[in-house]
C-alpha cells in the first residue's frame, strides 16, 4: 500500500517556445514504512520532486497522491492543512525560529494546528526525546550545535506524527560527525516507529542508510536500486558516477 | 484562532530581539497618542469649566436667559414665568463675569470676578444661602456686598466692614463687605453678591436683568416646565443656556479641532514609520515565514502573526503615549497658565480625565498600528513556502515604481489645475498635490539621486557612491522616509508663507485703519465677552475736554443668523468715519456709513459675507434680544480688529433698540487742532483714572504694539511645524538604523576587506544626507503648492491676501531638512562604524 505516489509529474519553467523541464513525467511511489533516498546530479530535479510531493510548489501537470487524496488540486488553505497534519519537512538550513526555544519550535506545527499549548509542548517534548534532545528543550537555536539544530528540526517534523517525512539535503550543512548523528536519528524513526521517509541527498554515505535509492537525471528516474552489503556507499558512488556520465 | 497566545509570545520575543528598532518604531505611536491625549484631557476640561462658569450652577432649579445673552426688562418676562404651572418662585438677576484691570486689584490674585445683582427677598425663595460670617443682603442695602468665605485665601485683609473699590461702567465705585457666603466657588473668579440696583448701576443697565432663576414646585417635571416657560416667553429666550453664545468658547473649540488635527497628522507620520519597519521585518524574516508556511501555517495565520506584532507595538506605544500625554498636559498647563488666564479669565486650566479622551487616544493609536501593519502583514501571508528552502540571499525590493510615478504625476497635474482655480478648490489642490508627491516619490528617487550624485561624489568621494547605491536598492523605503520628511518640511514652508501673508495683511490693515490720535482699549481686544466697558458718562467726559475734538466708540453684542454665530459691533455712523475706517470690498466709505444711519442696516465683514453667502442689498433676519429683525446689507468691509471674525457693524441706535446695549467697549478720539500728543494724552488720562478697565494708547504706538503682538502670536505656527518635524526626524533615524541592521553583514565585509571605521561612518552619513536632500527637495515642491493653495483659500474667506513666495521659509526648510538628516545620521553612523567585524560577518 503506497503512502505517496506521483503520476506523470511534470514541472516546466521558461517560455512556451523554449521550455525547460525540471521534471518530466515522473512516476514514483513510496510504500508505508519505507526509507527512500533520491539522488542525482545538481539540476536533475530531485529537489523539485520533493517540493511537489510536499505541496510546497504546484506542478505544471500530473498528480501527487497522498494516500487517497490528490494534493495537486487542493486550494492553499487545504494544502496548508495537509502540510500541517500529514507531512513533515526537514530542510538543509534548519530553519528554526530564532526567538523560540527548541521545544517551542518543535511544538509550532501542533500549535498552528490548534492543539492547546500545554498538550503541544508535551508532545513536542516526546518528539525531542525521540531525537535524543530532551535535555536541550529550553535552549534557543543559537545555543545549539548544527547537528542539534537539525535534530530539533527533525523532531518538529515528527511532532505532528505525519504520514511522511520529506527531507531536503538534511546533512548538507553539517560536518561528518553531526551528519552521522542526524542520519542515525532518521534511520531510527523508520526502524523503531515505522515512519515513512523520503530524503534528497548527494552524499552516498547518507543514501547508504536508505532502503531504496532512486536516481534522477534531467527530470526523470534513470535507475532504482535496493542495495545490500557493507560497501553500499561505495556502490552508490559508482552508480552515481555512471548516472552522471550517461547520455539522457 | 486559539493560537493567538503563541503568536503574542513570538511577537514579544521578536520585538525584544531588536530592542532599538522596536523602541524607535514604538516612539512613532507614542508621540501621536501623547499629543492627542494631552489635548483631549486639557481643552475639553477648559471648555466644560468655561461652560460651567457661564451657566448658573449656583443652585437654582432652572435659569432663563435671552438667546443672545442680552439683558431685558424684568416686567416683560417675570410675570409670565411666575404664572407657569410647576414654578414655585422666580427672581430676576443681573450677572456678569468680567476681567479686572491688571493692576491695583483689592482682591488679591483674582484676575476676574463675577458680579451678581439680586433681589434678596425673592432670591431667598429660589435658593438657599448659607452665610458663614456677617449677614445676608437686606433689600434696602446700597453699596453692600457679600463675598465668598474663600476670599480670605487671596485677600486676607478683607473682613466684615471692609470697603474696596471696583471698576464700573460709570467709574470706580466703593463697596462695603457685609457678609461672607459659605459658597467656595472659584478663587480665580470670586463671586460677589450685591443688590440688583447696585449692579444695574455698575453695568450701566438701569432697570435691566439678564437671568431669571426659577425654583420648581415639589414633584414638578423639569422638562415640562421648561417647555411651558418657553411657550410663554417665545423663542427669544432659552432655558439653562450659557456657553452657546460665547466667542471665547468658540475659539477654544476651534483650537481643539486644529490641535487634534495636528495629532492625527503626527499619527499619520507614525503610520508611515510602522509601515516602513514592518516591511523591513517581513523581508528579514522571509525564510522564517516561508518555513512556517512549509510546516503548514496558512496565509491567514502568517498575516495574523505580523498583525499581532504591530498591534503589540501599538499597545505598548499607546500605553506609553498616554503616560507621556499626561506629562505633556501637565507641562502645557504649567507653561500656558499665564497666557490662558489673560484670554479666558475665570477658567482655571486643569487636567480632566474622561473616558472619551482615553478611548479616542487608544483607538487612534491601535488603529494606526493595525492599519500600518496590515499591508506588510498581507505581503507576509503571500510569501511562498519555497522561500524557506532558498539559501539566504540579500533580497532587493524592486517595486513597480514606474506606475506609481505615473499616478503621482497625473495627481500633481490635476492638483496644479485645482490650485490655479483658487478658492476652496485650491486647498483640495494642495492636499492632492501632497498625495501625488507621496505616490511619485519612489519613482523620483532614482533621477534625483543621479541629479545630486556629482555633489555627493565631490563631498564624500567613493563613500557617496556606495551610499547612493544603498538607497537605490530600496527606493520604496527611501521614498517613505523622504516623504515623511517632505510632509514635515512642507508644513514648515506652509507656516512660513502663512505668517508672511497674515503679517502683510495685518500691516496693511493697521496702516490704513487707524485714523484716530488716541485709542482706548479694554483688557482684551476683539474678544469683548468678559469686558466691562463704560456707559455714556465716559464719552461725555472725554468730549467735554477742550483737547478732544471727536470721540467715537464701539459697542458689542452677540447674535446669530441661521445658526451661525455673529459678533455685532455698534458704531455711530456720524463720528466713526472721522476716527477710523474700514476696508470696503463692496460699497464705499461714504455711502455705506450714510446708509448705516437709516433704518435697520448693516455692514458685514468679508468673513461673514463668505461664510453666510451674503451680498450687497441682501436682507437678513438677524437674531436680536427682542426677536428676529430684518437688516439690509449696505456694505462689505472690515478692519484689523474684525477681519478674523464674522462680524456685523450696525448703528448704536439700532443696538440700543434691538440688543438693549449702550455700553462702550472701545473708544477712539481725535485731538483738537494744535494739541500736542503728550498734552492730549495727559488730559485723557485724567478722565481715565476713574475707568481703570481701559488702557489709553497713542494710536501710532498702539499700531506698532498690535503688529508686534500679532507677529509674536505667529510663533505658534512655527511651534506646530516643529511638532510635525519631530516624527519626521524620528522616521529618518529609524530608516537609517534599520538600513544598518539589515546590512550588518555587508558592513562587516567592507571592514574585513579593509574599510576603515571612518569610511563606514561616512557612507552612513552620506546616506542620511542624501535622504535629507531628497526630503527637502520634495518638501519644497509640496510646500510651495500647499502654501499657494491655502493662501488662495484666504481670498475665499474674504481676505485680500497677496501670495508672497516664501523664500525664507524654503531656505529654512532646506537647512532644517539637511540638519535633521545629519543629526539623525550621527547615532547610526557611529554604531555602524563600531560593529565588531567577526560578529557582523556571522549576523543573520
Amino acid at each position: 500500500m503506497f503512502i505517496l505516489k506521483t503520476e506523470s509529474l511534470t514541472k516546466k519553467y521558461g517560455s512556451e517556445s523554449q521550455p525547460i523541464y525540471a521534471l518530466r513525467d515522473l512516476n514514483m511511489s513510496v510504500e508505508a514504512g519505507e526509507f527512500v533516498a533520491i539522488m542525482g546530479p545538481s539540476g536533475s530535479g530531485k529537489s523539485t520532486a520533493l517540493y511537489l510531493m510536499g505541496g510546497l510548489d504546484r506542478p505544471t501537470s500530473g498528480h501527487v497522491w497522498l494516500r487517497d487524496k490528490d494534493i495537486t488540486t487542493m486550494n492553499d488553505d487545504a494544502l496548508s492543512k495537509v502540510r500541517r497534519e500529514s507531512i513533515g519537512f526537514v530542510f538543509q538550513f534548519f530553519n528554526l525560529i530564532p526567538v523560540l526555544t527548541a521545544v517551542e519550535n518543535v511544538a509550532m506545527p501542533l500549535i498552528l494546528d490548534g492543539v492547546p499549548r500545554p498538550q503541544a509542548l508535551e508532545r513536542a517534548e516526546a518528539a525531542l526525546k525521540q531525537v535524543d534532545l530532551a535535555n536541550r528543550a529550553s535552549h534557543r537555536p543559537s545555543e545549539l550545535s548544527g547537528g542539534q539544530q537539525q535534530r530539533a528540526a527533525i523532531a518538529r517534523a515528527l511532532a505532528a506524527k505525519p504520514a511522511i517525512i520529506l527531507a531536503d539535503e538534511p546533512t548538507g550543512n553539517l560536518d561528518s560527525r553531526s551528519s552521522d548523528e542526524v542520519v542515525a536519528v532518521l534511520r531510527r524513526t523508520v526502524d523503531d516507529f515505522g515512519q515513512t521517509l523520503v530524503l534528497v541527498t548527494h552524499d552516498p554515505r547518507v543514501a547508504a542508510h536508505a532502503d531504496r535509492i532512486v536516481f534522477i537525471k534531467d527530470g526523470n528516474i534513470v535507475d532504482e536500486n535496493r542495495l545490500k552489503g557493507a560497501d553500499r556507499a561505495e556502490q552508490i558512488r559508482e552508480k552515481l558516477g555512471r548516472v552522471a556520465m550517461s547520455e539522457g | 484562532m486559539n493560537n493567538l497566545g503563541q503568536m503574542t509570545l513570538m511577537a514579544l520575543r521578536y520585538l525584544n530581539g531588536r530592542r532599538l528598532r522596536t523602541a524607535l518604531t514604538t516612539l512613532a505611536i507614542v508621540f501621536g497618542v501623547a499629543l492627542i491625549f494631552a489635548i483631549n484631557i486639557t481643552l475639553p476640561g477648559a471648555i466644560a469649566a468655561f461652560t460651567q462658569s457661564l451657566s448658573s450652577l449656583t443652585g437654582a432649579d432652572m435659569t432663563i436667559t435671552n438667546v443672545t445673552g442680552a439683558s431685558f426688562a424684568p416686567e416683560s418676562a417675570l410675570p409670565l414665568v411666575q404664572d407657569v404651572e410647576g414654578v414655585a418662585a422666580v427672581t430676576g438677576v443681573l450677572r456678569r463675569s468680567f476681567t479686572l484691570p491688571a493692576i491695583g486689584s483689592e482682591l488679591g490674585s483674582a484676575t476676574s470676578i463675577e458680579m451678581i445683582g439680586i433681589e434678596p427677598e425673592t432670591m431667598q425663595q429660589v435658593r438657599q444661602f448659607t452665610i458663614s460670617d456677617g449677614r445676608f443682603l437686606q433689600p434696602d442695602d446700597r453699596g453692600a456686598v457679600v463675598v465668598p468665605a474663600g476670599i480670605a485665601e487671596i485677600a486676607p485683609q478683607i473682613e466684615i466692614g471692609s470697603t474696596f473699590p471696583l471698576i464700573s461702567a460709570a467709574g470706580l465705585r466703593t463697596y462695603t463687605v457685609v457678609g461672607f457666603s459659605a459658597e467656595q466657588g472659584s478663587l480665580s473668579q470670586p463671586t460677589l453678591y450685591l443688590n440688583l440696583p447696585d449692579v444695574q448701576a455698575a453695568f450701566g443697565q438701569p432697570g435691566q436683568i439678564n437671568t431669571i432663576e426659577i425654583a420648581l414646585s415639589p414633584g414638578a417635571d423639569a422638562a415640562a416646565v421648561s417647555e411651558a416657560v418657553l411657550a410663554a416667553l417665545g423663542d427669544t429666550y432659552i432655558v439653562d443656556g450659557g456657553a452657546a453664545g460665547n466667542e471665547a468658547f468658540a475659539a477654544v473649540q476651534a483650537s481643539l479641532l486644529v490641535l487634534n488635527l495636528m495629532g492625527v497628522l503626527a499619527l499619520f507620520l507614525g503610520a508611515f514609520l510602522i509601515f516602513n519597519t514592518f516591511r523591513t521585518i517581513v523581508i528579514e524574516r522571509r525564510r522564517d515565514l516561508g518555513m512556517l508556511r512549509a510546516i503548514g501555517a496558512t496565509r491567514g495565520q502568517i498575516t495574523t502573526m505580523i498583525l499581532v506584532e504591530s498591534l503589540l507595538q501599538g499597545v505598548i506605544g499607546t500605553l506609553i503615549g498616554l503616560l507621556l500625554g499626561y506629562l505633556m498636559a501637565s507641562a502645557m498647563i504649567y507653561g500656558l497658565a499665564g497666557v490662558y488666564r489673560s484670554y479666558f479669565s475665570g477658567v482655571s486650566l486643569g487636567i480632566t480625565m474622561s473616558a472619551g479622551a482615553v478611548i479616542s487616544a487608544v483607538a487612534l493609536g491601535l488603529l494606526t498600528a493595525l492599519l500600518a501593519g496590515y499591508f506588510p502583514a498581507r505581503a507576509a501571508g503571500r510569501i511562498s513556502p519555497l522561500d524557506a528552502l532558498r539559501p539566504p540571499t540579500p533580497v532587493s525590493v524592486n517595486r513597480a515604481t514606474r506606475s506609481s510615478l505615473i499616478v503621482g504625476i497625473v495627481l500633481m497635474v490635476l492638483a496644479i489645475v485645482m490650485l490655479l482655480a483658487g478658492g476652496q478648490t485650491a486647498v483640495g489642490g494642495a492636499v492632492v498635490f501632497l498625495v501625488g508627491m507621496v505616490a511619485a516619490a519612489p519613482g523620483l528617487i532614482m533621477p534625483l539621486a543621479r541629479l545630486f550624485s556629482p555633489l555627493l561624489t565631490l563631498w564624500f568621494a567613493r563613500e557617496g557612491d556606495l551610499a547612493r547605491s544603498n538607497l537605490q536598492r530600496q527606493p520604496g523605503r527611501a521614498a517613505i522616509t523622504a516623504s515623511t520628511l517632505m510632509i514635515g518640511l512642507a508644513v514648515l514652508i506652509l507656516m512660513a508663507a502663512m505668517v508672511l501673508a497674515l503679517g502683510q495683511l495685518v500691516n496693511t490693515l493697521a496702516d490704513r485703519n487707524f485714523a484716530s490720535d488716541v485709542f482706548i482699549t479694554p483688557p482684551s481686544i476683539s474678544v469683548y465677552n468678559n469686558v466691562l466697558g463704560a456707559d455714556a458718562s465716559l464719552e461725555d467726559r472725554l468730549r467735554a475736554l477742550p483737547e478732544i475734538e471727536t470721540v467715537a466708540s464701539l459697542r458689542y453684542a452677540s447674535s446669530g443668523l441661521d445658526g451661525t454665530r455673529l459678533e455685532v459691533l455698534g458704531i455711530d455712523p456720524a463720528t466713526y468715519p472721522q476716527v477710523a475706517s474700514l476696508e470696503f470690498s463692496a460699497g464705499s466709505e461714504v455711502e455705506s456709513f450714510a446708509a448705516l444711519g437709516e433704518g435697520r442696516t448693516a455692514i458685514v465683514t468679508g468673513l461673514a459675507a463668505s461664510t453666510l453667502n451674503l451680498e450687497m442689498g441682501d436682507e437678513i433676519s438677524l437674531q436680536t434680544a427682542n426677536g428676529a429683525q430684518t437688516y439690509r446689507i449696505v456694505g462689505i468691509g472690515e478692519d484689523i480688529l474684525t477681519f478674523k471674525l464674522a462680524t456685523l457693524f450696525i448703528s448704536q441706535a439700532n443696538m440700543a433698540a434691538d440688543f438693549n446695549k449702550t455700553e462702550d467697549v472701545l473708544l477712539m478720539a481725535n485731538f483738537s487742532p494744535g494739541v500736542e500728543d503728550a498734552a492730549g494724552l495727559a488730559a485723557v488720562q485724567t478722565v481715565m483714572a476713574d475707568y481703570p478697565q481701559f488702557t489709553v494708547h497713542l494710536t501710532g504706538q498702539y499700531r506698532q504694539t498690535l503688529v508686534d503682538t500679532t507677529s509674536a502670536a505667529f510663533v505658534i505656527f512655527y511651534g506646530l511645524a516643529g511638532l510635525i518635524l519631530l516624527p519626521a526626524a524620528l522616521g529618518l533615524l529609524n530608516t537609517l538604523t534599520i538600513n544598518i541592521l539589515e546590512r550588518t553583514r555587508e558592513i562587516g565585509v567592507i571592514r574585513a576587506v579593509g574599510g576603515s571605521q571612518r569610511q563606514v561612518q561616512r557612507i552612513v552619513t552620506a546616506e542620511a544626507l542624501l535622504l535629507g536632500i531628497f526630503g527637502a527637495a520634495l518638501g519644497v515642491l509640496a510646500g510651495v503648492a500647499m502654501s499657494y493653495g491655502f493662501i488662495g483659500a484666504f481670498s475665499a474667506l474674504g481676505w485680500e491676501v497677496p501670495y508672497i513666495f516664501p523664500v525664507a521659509g524654503i531656505i529654512a526648510a532646506i537647512v532644517v531638512g539637511v540638519l535633521i538628516a545629519l543629526f539623525a545620521g550621527i547615532l547610526p553612523a557611529r554604531s555602524a562604524a563600531r560593529l565588531d567585524i567577526i560578529r557582523a560577518l556571522q549576523y543573520e
